[in-house]
């Protein structure tokens, strides 16, 4: 959860909630949460299980995955 | 009556001494007929602000209070916004914040009172160069 609490704190657009799914079920049923964690951003992007940080900041923000390095010797 | 051991309180109030300025938990909740989730949300908050002095619990009434809820976008209940200084840190939980998410309860309490995301500069400055609108995150969890 900490990540998008992290990202609320650094951008003042940014709101993050973290939200018990067993008590709201209008809002799990709404964002067919079948399993946790799992991030919905503006209603649209969905990000399906725990991530670390920079695949996670890269999600929320619609970035694609970086690029990775070309192997040694190429 | 305590919810956490004298050893855990112990545990809680070394990691809470981090804290350096005031934070304030607003808990949305209403009178009649609150969910039995919004009592043990007040204990845990109760409880947490019971081991610093600079964490203060306020309970807003969700019915009566419709302003304050609409300000900080509240549609349901229980919900809690964290404030550091007075000032709104857009961050957020819904429902009682027991079981493991008493943890991210914890952490976001020092996230406010130290005023820093420790994020990564890299994850700091994706931030800046690409968020230019409003933003809303929702993580669904579940306590255990």
């Amino acid at each position: 959860m900490s990540l998008a609490h992290r990202m609320a704190l650094e951008s003042a657009h940014i709101r993050a909630t973290c939200v018990e799914a067993t008590e709201f079920m209008d809002l799990t049923r709404k964002f067919r949460v079948t399993g946790v964690p799992k991030t919905i951003v503006n209603e649209s992007i969905e990000i399906l299980g725990a991530l670390p940080e920079e695949l996670f900041v890269r999600g929320v923000l619609g970035l694609p995955e970086p690029e990775t390095d070309s192997p040694p010797g190429e | 009556m305590s919810l956490l051991s004298e050893h855990d309180r112990g545990v809680v109030r070394e990691h809470l001494a981090k804290i350096q300025q005031p934070v304030t938990l607003l808990l949305f909740t209403q009178t009649i007929g609150a969910p039995e989730t919004a009592l043990i949300a007040r204990q845990v908050l109760d409880e947490l602000a019971s081991l610093n002095d600079l964490i203060r619990v306020e309970e807003v009434n969700f019915v009566l209070e419709k302003d304050r809820a609409a300000q900080y976008g509240i549609d349901h209940i229980p919900a809690i916004v964290l404030l550091s200084n007075d000032t709104d840190t857009r961050m957020r939980f819904l429902g009682a914040p027991a079981g493991y998410e008493f943890m991210s309860l914890i952490e976001a309490v020092i996230l406010a009172g130290t005023n820093d995301s420790q994020l990564d500069p890299e994850s700091r400055a994706l931030i800046a160069a690409n968020v230019t609108a409003p933003l809303d995150i929702q993580v669904f969890v579940t306590p255990t």
